[in-house]
Protein backbone atom coordinates (compact mmCIF):
# COMPACT_ATOMS: atom_id res chain seq x y z
CA UNK A 1 0.00 0.00 0.00
CA UNK A 2 1.31 3.61 -0.83
CA UNK A 3 0.26 6.31 1.11
CA UNK A 4 0.20 10.24 0.18
CA UNK A 5 -0.29 12.47 2.16
CA UNK A 6 -1.98 15.34 0.71
CA UNK A 7 -1.22 17.65 3.50
CA UNK A 8 2.87 17.42 3.61
CA UNK A 9 5.06 18.50 0.66
CA UNK A 10 8.52 18.27 2.07
CA UNK A 11 9.70 14.89 3.01
CA UNK A 12 11.10 15.90 6.43
CA UNK A 13 7.54 17.21 7.55
CA UNK A 14 6.26 13.83 6.24
CA UNK A 15 8.78 11.62 8.14
CA UNK A 16 7.47 13.38 11.59
CA UNK A 17 3.86 12.98 10.87
CA UNK A 18 4.35 9.32 9.64
CA UNK A 19 6.23 8.51 12.95
CA UNK A 20 3.86 10.65 15.21
CA UNK A 21 0.67 8.45 13.56
CA UNK A 22 2.61 5.17 13.22
CA UNK A 23 1.90 4.88 9.64
CA UNK A 24 3.16 1.37 8.93
CA UNK A 25 2.92 1.62 4.92
CA UNK A 26 5.01 3.17 2.25
CA UNK A 27 4.21 7.15 2.21
CA UNK A 28 4.87 9.60 -0.30
CA UNK A 29 4.59 13.80 -0.07
CA UNK A 30 2.66 15.29 -2.59
CA UNK A 31 3.14 17.58 -5.22
CA UNK A 32 1.06 20.55 -7.14
CA UNK A 33 1.78 18.74 -10.43
CA UNK A 34 0.03 15.84 -8.71
CA UNK A 35 -2.63 17.01 -6.73
CA UNK A 36 -4.08 18.68 -10.04
CA UNK A 37 -3.51 15.56 -11.97
CA UNK A 38 -5.56 13.73 -9.33
CA UNK A 39 -8.19 16.23 -9.16
CA UNK A 40 -6.89 17.33 -5.75
CA UNK A 41 -8.10 13.95 -4.13
CA UNK A 42 -10.73 14.50 -0.63
CA UNK A 43 -9.27 12.64 2.25
CA UNK A 44 -9.96 9.58 2.39
CA UNK A 45 -9.98 8.58 -0.63
CA UNK A 46 -8.76 5.10 -2.29
CA UNK A 47 -7.79 3.88 -5.55
CA UNK A 48 -7.16 0.03 -6.75
CA UNK A 49 -4.36 -0.27 -9.39
CA UNK A 50 -3.75 -3.11 -11.11
CA UNK A 51 -0.59 -4.88 -12.48
CA UNK A 52 -1.12 -3.48 -15.55
CA UNK A 53 -1.38 0.08 -13.84
CA UNK A 54 -5.04 0.48 -14.63
CA UNK A 55 -7.75 1.90 -12.40
CA UNK A 56 -9.68 -1.21 -11.11
CA UNK A 57 -11.74 0.87 -8.40
CA UNK A 58 -12.12 4.05 -6.31
CA UNK A 59 -13.85 4.55 -3.22
CA UNK A 60 -14.08 8.25 -1.56
CA UNK A 61 -14.26 7.22 2.23
CA UNK A 62 -13.22 3.88 3.77
CA UNK A 63 -15.39 1.11 1.79
CA UNK A 64 -15.13 -0.97 4.74
CA UNK A 65 -12.06 -3.87 5.30
CA UNK A 66 -14.03 -6.13 3.60
CA UNK A 67 -14.48 -5.13 0.20
CA UNK A 68 -10.91 -3.80 -0.01
CA UNK A 69 -9.49 -6.60 1.29
CA UNK A 70 -11.74 -8.83 -1.71
CA UNK A 71 -11.12 -6.60 -4.52
CA UNK A 72 -7.22 -6.68 -3.85
CA UNK A 73 -7.44 -10.68 -3.25
CA UNK A 74 -9.19 -10.47 -6.48
CA UNK A 75 -6.32 -8.72 -8.18
CA UNK A 76 -3.95 -9.92 -6.84
CA UNK A 77 -5.28 -13.39 -8.25
CA UNK A 78 -4.50 -11.62 -11.39
CA UNK A 79 -1.28 -11.19 -11.81
CA UNK A 80 1.00 -12.90 -14.11
CA UNK A 81 3.41 -14.79 -11.19
CA UNK A 82 1.70 -13.81 -8.27
CA UNK A 83 2.53 -10.22 -8.28
CA UNK A 84 3.67 -10.06 -4.48
CA UNK A 85 7.54 -9.56 -5.76
CA UNK A 86 9.16 -6.40 -4.59
CA UNK A 87 9.28 -3.11 -6.99
CA UNK A 88 12.48 -3.14 -9.03
CA UNK B 1 -63.92 10.80 37.64
CA UNK B 2 -65.88 11.49 34.46
CA UNK B 3 -67.26 15.00 35.74
CA UNK B 4 -63.74 15.90 36.37
CA UNK B 5 -61.77 14.77 33.29
CA UNK B 6 -64.58 16.16 30.77
CA UNK B 7 -64.31 20.10 31.68
CA UNK B 8 -60.70 18.93 30.83
CA UNK B 9 -60.80 17.81 27.32
CA UNK B 10 -63.15 20.65 26.64
CA UNK B 11 -60.40 23.07 28.03
CA UNK B 12 -57.65 21.16 25.81
CA UNK B 13 -59.79 20.81 22.83
CA UNK B 14 -60.19 25.46 22.79
CA UNK B 15 -56.81 25.94 23.21
CA UNK B 16 -55.83 23.55 20.11
CA UNK B 17 -58.42 25.32 18.13
CA UNK B 18 -56.72 28.65 19.39
CA UNK B 19 -53.32 27.71 18.61
CA UNK B 20 -54.57 26.06 15.31
CA UNK B 21 -56.03 29.66 14.52
CA UNK B 22 -52.98 31.62 15.58
CA UNK B 23 -50.84 29.26 12.95
CA UNK B 24 -53.48 30.13 10.27
CA UNK B 25 -52.89 33.97 10.66
CA UNK B 26 -49.24 33.66 10.72
CA UNK B 27 -47.52 35.54 7.38
CA UNK B 28 -46.57 32.95 4.91
CA UNK B 29 -42.83 34.61 4.98
CA UNK B 30 -42.82 33.84 8.25
CA UNK B 31 -44.54 30.18 8.25
CA UNK B 32 -41.42 29.29 5.37
CA UNK B 33 -39.34 30.51 7.83
CA UNK B 34 -40.28 28.08 10.68
CA UNK B 35 -40.66 25.08 8.88
CA UNK B 36 -36.81 25.29 7.62
CA UNK B 37 -36.00 26.04 10.92
CA UNK B 38 -37.85 22.57 12.05
CA UNK B 39 -36.64 20.59 8.91
CA UNK B 40 -32.97 21.42 9.78
CA UNK B 41 -33.22 20.78 14.04
CA UNK B 42 -35.19 17.28 12.80
CA UNK B 43 -32.43 16.57 10.42
CA UNK B 44 -30.09 17.37 13.55
CA UNK B 45 -31.65 14.87 14.82
CA UNK B 46 -31.22 12.17 12.38
CA UNK B 47 -27.38 12.60 13.28
CA UNK B 48 -27.71 12.34 16.87
CA UNK B 49 -30.16 8.97 16.89
CA UNK B 50 -28.24 5.87 18.01
CA UNK B 51 -30.50 3.04 16.19
CA UNK B 52 -32.61 2.40 13.58
CA UNK B 53 -35.74 2.71 14.88
CA UNK B 54 -34.36 6.35 16.56
CA UNK B 55 -33.68 6.79 12.65
CA UNK B 56 -36.81 5.92 11.81
CA UNK B 57 -38.90 7.99 13.75
CA UNK B 58 -37.04 11.23 12.74
CA UNK B 59 -37.86 10.59 9.29
CA UNK B 60 -41.60 9.63 10.81
CA UNK B 61 -41.28 13.35 11.44
CA UNK B 62 -40.03 14.76 8.69
CA UNK B 63 -42.06 13.25 6.26
CA UNK B 64 -44.91 15.31 8.18
CA UNK B 65 -43.26 18.60 7.15
CA UNK B 66 -43.01 18.10 3.66
CA UNK B 67 -47.15 18.76 2.85
CA UNK B 68 -46.93 21.48 4.95
CA UNK B 69 -44.63 23.07 2.72
CA UNK B 70 -46.53 21.84 -0.31
CA UNK B 71 -49.54 23.72 1.61
CA UNK B 72 -46.68 27.26 1.41
CA UNK B 73 -46.32 26.57 -2.37
CA UNK B 74 -49.61 25.68 -3.90
CA UNK B 75 -51.69 28.05 -1.73
CA UNK B 76 -49.66 31.45 -0.85
CA UNK B 77 -50.29 34.02 -2.97
CA UNK B 78 -47.02 35.78 -2.74
CA UNK B 79 -44.80 34.20 -4.99
CA UNK B 80 -41.48 34.49 -3.79
CA UNK B 81 -42.92 32.67 -0.67
CA UNK B 82 -44.67 29.94 -3.03
CA UNK B 83 -41.83 29.62 -4.59
CA UNK B 84 -39.28 28.66 -1.74
CA UNK B 85 -42.43 26.38 -0.73
CA UNK B 86 -41.91 24.31 -3.34
CA UNK B 87 -38.38 24.12 -3.60
CA UNK B 88 -38.96 23.40 0.60
CA UNK B 89 -40.89 20.15 -0.86
CA UNK B 90 -37.91 19.12 -3.01
CA UNK B 91 -35.15 19.58 -0.74
CA UNK B 92 -36.66 17.49 2.00
CA UNK B 93 -37.49 14.63 -0.03
CA UNK B 94 -34.02 14.75 -1.59
CA UNK B 95 -32.62 14.47 1.52
CA UNK B 96 -34.67 11.89 3.02
CA UNK B 97 -33.77 10.11 -0.02
CA UNK B 98 -30.22 10.55 0.54
CA UNK B 99 -30.41 10.42 4.53
CA UNK B 100 -32.90 8.28 5.63
CA UNK B 101 -34.53 4.44 4.56
CA UNK B 102 -37.66 6.30 4.35
CA UNK B 103 -39.30 4.53 1.50
CA UNK B 104 -41.26 7.51 -0.03
CA UNK B 105 -44.05 6.96 -2.81
CA UNK B 106 -44.21 5.76 -5.95
CA UNK B 107 -47.76 7.32 -6.97
CA UNK B 108 -48.96 11.19 -6.13
CA UNK B 109 -45.59 12.02 -4.97
CA UNK B 110 -44.93 15.51 -3.46
CA UNK B 111 -41.28 15.68 -5.16
CA UNK B 112 -42.79 14.99 -8.46
CA UNK B 113 -45.99 17.23 -8.00
CA UNK B 114 -44.07 20.31 -6.48
CA UNK B 115 -41.27 20.32 -9.44
CA UNK B 116 -44.15 20.03 -12.28
CA UNK B 117 -45.43 23.25 -10.27
CA UNK B 118 -42.49 25.18 -10.14
CA UNK B 119 -41.64 24.57 -14.06
CA UNK B 120 -45.33 25.66 -14.86
CA UNK B 121 -45.07 28.86 -12.17
CA UNK B 122 -41.45 29.82 -12.30
CA UNK B 123 -39.52 28.42 -15.53
CA UNK B 124 -39.05 32.92 -16.14
CA UNK B 125 -37.33 32.98 -11.94
CA UNK B 126 -33.87 33.27 -11.67
CA UNK B 127 -33.82 31.22 -8.49
CA UNK B 128 -34.53 28.40 -10.66
CA UNK B 129 -30.45 27.80 -10.56
CA UNK B 130 -30.67 27.04 -7.39
CA UNK B 131 -33.21 24.20 -7.60
CA UNK B 132 -31.44 22.94 -10.31
CA UNK B 133 -28.38 22.34 -7.67
CA UNK B 134 -31.00 20.71 -5.30
CA UNK B 135 -32.29 18.30 -7.88
CA UNK B 136 -28.94 17.23 -8.97
CA UNK B 137 -28.58 15.04 -5.57
CA UNK B 138 -32.63 13.51 -6.62
CA UNK B 139 -33.56 10.30 -7.64
CA UNK B 140 -36.59 10.91 -9.48
CA UNK B 141 -37.02 11.34 -13.24
CA UNK B 142 -39.10 14.52 -12.35
CA UNK B 143 -35.44 15.77 -11.08
CA UNK B 144 -34.10 15.78 -14.89
CA UNK B 145 -37.30 17.09 -16.59
CA UNK B 146 -36.49 19.80 -14.56
CA UNK B 147 -32.74 20.20 -15.48
CA UNK B 148 -34.09 19.58 -19.35
CA UNK B 149 -35.81 21.93 -19.40
CA UNK B 150 -34.42 24.81 -17.39
CA UNK B 151 -31.49 23.94 -19.69
CA UNK B 152 -33.73 24.22 -22.95
CA UNK B 153 -36.63 27.47 -21.37
CA UNK B 154 -35.09 29.25 -19.29
CA UNK B 155 -34.75 33.15 -20.21
CA UNK B 156 -31.74 33.40 -17.91
CA UNK B 157 -28.48 32.36 -19.12
CA UNK B 158 -27.23 31.88 -15.51
CA UNK B 159 -29.92 29.65 -14.74
CA UNK B 160 -29.03 27.50 -18.19
CA UNK B 161 -25.55 27.20 -17.27
CA UNK B 162 -26.25 25.73 -13.97
CA UNK B 163 -28.77 23.57 -15.34
CA UNK B 164 -26.17 22.41 -17.94
CA UNK B 165 -23.52 21.59 -15.63
CA UNK B 166 -26.29 20.13 -13.00
CA UNK B 167 -27.97 17.61 -15.87
CA UNK B 168 -24.67 16.01 -16.10
CA UNK B 169 -23.59 15.39 -12.43
CA UNK B 170 -27.35 14.13 -11.96
CA UNK B 171 -27.25 11.52 -15.00
CA UNK B 172 -22.92 10.75 -13.81
CA UNK B 173 -24.65 10.15 -10.15
CA UNK B 174 -27.34 8.19 -11.49
CA UNK B 175 -24.56 5.82 -13.38
CA UNK B 176 -22.89 5.47 -10.05
CA UNK B 177 -26.13 4.43 -8.25
CA UNK B 178 -26.71 2.10 -10.73
CA UNK B 179 -23.45 0.93 -10.08
CA UNK B 180 -23.82 0.57 -6.92
CA UNK B 181 -27.16 -1.54 -7.45
CA UNK B 182 -25.37 -4.25 -9.16
CA UNK B 183 -22.92 -4.76 -6.03
CA UNK B 184 -26.24 -4.45 -3.65
CA UNK B 185 -29.14 -6.28 -5.22
CA UNK B 186 -31.11 -5.69 -1.45
CA UNK B 187 -31.49 -2.15 -2.73
CA UNK B 188 -33.58 -2.83 -5.71
CA UNK B 189 -36.73 -2.32 -4.04
CA UNK B 190 -35.86 1.01 -2.50
CA UNK B 191 -34.58 2.17 -5.94
CA UNK B 192 -37.60 1.13 -7.61
CA UNK B 193 -39.76 3.21 -5.16
CA UNK B 194 -37.83 5.84 -5.84
CA UNK B 195 -37.35 5.55 -9.47
CA UNK B 196 -40.44 4.31 -10.04
CA UNK B 197 -40.47 0.55 -11.85
CA UNK B 198 -40.74 1.39 -15.49
CA UNK B 199 -37.96 4.06 -15.19
CA UNK B 200 -36.03 1.95 -13.08
CA UNK B 201 -36.18 -1.46 -15.82
CA UNK B 202 -35.20 1.49 -18.42
CA UNK B 203 -31.98 2.04 -16.47
CA UNK B 204 -31.18 -1.27 -16.44
CA UNK B 205 -31.42 -1.35 -20.00
CA UNK B 206 -29.30 1.61 -20.29
CA UNK B 207 -25.97 1.27 -21.87
CA UNK B 208 -23.17 2.31 -20.03
CA UNK B 209 -20.74 3.49 -22.51
CA UNK B 210 -23.69 5.44 -24.50
CA UNK B 211 -24.65 7.27 -21.40
CA UNK B 212 -21.10 8.31 -20.05
CA UNK B 213 -20.94 9.88 -23.57
CA UNK B 214 -23.99 11.81 -22.51
CA UNK B 215 -22.79 12.94 -19.84
CA UNK B 216 -19.25 13.79 -21.29
CA UNK B 217 -21.12 15.84 -24.17
CA UNK B 218 -23.32 17.59 -21.47
CA UNK B 219 -20.12 18.67 -18.88
CA UNK B 220 -18.63 19.86 -22.69
CA UNK B 221 -21.65 22.17 -23.34
CA UNK B 222 -21.21 23.21 -19.70
CA UNK B 223 -17.27 24.23 -20.41
CA UNK B 224 -17.95 25.51 -23.83
CA UNK B 225 -21.36 27.45 -23.50
CA UNK B 226 -21.69 28.77 -19.29
CA UNK B 227 -17.46 28.75 -18.78
CA UNK B 228 -17.92 32.05 -16.97
CA UNK B 229 -21.20 31.53 -14.90
CA UNK B 230 -20.77 31.97 -11.40
CA UNK B 231 -21.17 29.05 -9.30
CA UNK B 232 -23.18 30.22 -5.86
CA UNK B 233 -20.70 29.71 -3.19
CA UNK B 234 -17.16 29.71 -5.69
CA UNK B 235 -16.02 28.20 -9.00
CA UNK B 236 -17.37 28.82 -11.69
CA UNK B 237 -19.61 26.15 -13.60
CA UNK B 238 -16.28 26.10 -16.78
CA UNK B 239 -13.96 25.04 -13.80
CA UNK B 240 -16.07 22.69 -12.18
CA UNK B 241 -17.04 20.91 -15.51
CA UNK B 242 -13.44 20.92 -16.64
CA UNK B 243 -12.73 18.94 -13.45
CA UNK B 244 -15.71 16.67 -13.63
CA UNK B 245 -14.69 15.67 -17.53
CA UNK B 246 -11.10 15.18 -16.08
CA UNK B 247 -12.33 12.72 -13.98
CA UNK B 248 -14.14 11.00 -16.34
CA UNK B 249 -11.38 10.50 -19.00
CA UNK B 250 -8.51 10.08 -16.70
CA UNK B 251 -9.90 9.05 -12.98
CA UNK B 252 -12.24 6.45 -13.71
CA UNK B 253 -12.53 2.98 -13.36
CA UNK B 254 -10.01 0.79 -16.66
CA UNK B 255 -8.16 4.39 -17.23
CA UNK B 256 -4.56 4.20 -16.97
CA UNK B 257 -3.62 5.89 -13.59
CA UNK B 258 -2.13 9.00 -13.80
CA UNK B 259 1.76 9.11 -13.04
CA UNK B 260 2.71 10.01 -9.35
CA UNK B 261 6.48 11.36 -9.35
CA UNK B 262 7.17 12.21 -5.34
CA UNK B 263 9.85 12.15 -2.67
CA UNK B 264 8.87 9.63 -0.39
CA UNK B 265 8.61 10.17 3.71
CA UNK B 266 13.09 9.48 3.58
CA UNK B 267 13.37 11.62 0.67
CA UNK B 268 13.88 9.10 -2.33
CA UNK B 269 12.34 9.51 -5.62
CA UNK B 270 9.19 7.44 -5.87
CA UNK B 271 7.55 6.22 -9.28
CA UNK B 272 4.11 4.92 -9.34
CA UNK B 273 4.87 3.43 -12.80
CA UNK B 274 8.10 1.69 -11.01
CA UNK B 275 5.19 -0.66 -9.17
CA UNK B 276 3.55 -1.91 -12.27
CA UNK B 277 3.29 -6.05 -11.84
CA UNK B 278 1.96 -5.15 -8.44
CA UNK B 279 -1.22 -4.34 -7.10
CA UNK B 280 -1.26 -0.91 -5.44
CA UNK B 281 -3.63 -0.11 -2.92
CA UNK B 282 -2.96 3.91 -3.19
CA UNK B 283 -4.64 5.89 -0.11
CA UNK B 284 -4.46 9.56 -0.04
CA UNK B 285 -4.98 10.65 3.27
CA UNK B 286 -3.90 13.59 5.47
CA UNK B 287 -3.57 13.79 9.23
CA UNK B 288 -6.28 15.28 11.89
Amino acid sequence: MVGVNIVATDPKKLKAVVEKEKVNWLSVCATEAMKAEWNNPGTPSFYVIDHRGVIRHKWLGVPGEHAMDAALEKLIGEVPGGGRKEPE
Amino acid sequence: MDHVIKPFLVFILAITGLMAGAKGDEPPAERYKGLMKEFSQTARGLYEAKSDEERMAVAEKMVKLTPQFMELGEKTPEQAVAMDGLTGVVVQEIWMENNTLYPGKEKDNLEDRAISLLLERYIGSVKLGEVCTRVSYGFRKSCETLLRTALEKSPHREVQGMACLRLAQFLNNRMRRMDLLKDKPEMARRYQVLFGKDYLEGLDRMDRGVTTKEVEVIFERAAREFADVKLPYNGSVGATAKLELHEIRHLSVGKEAPEIEAADEDGKPFKLSGYRGRVVLLYFWSEY
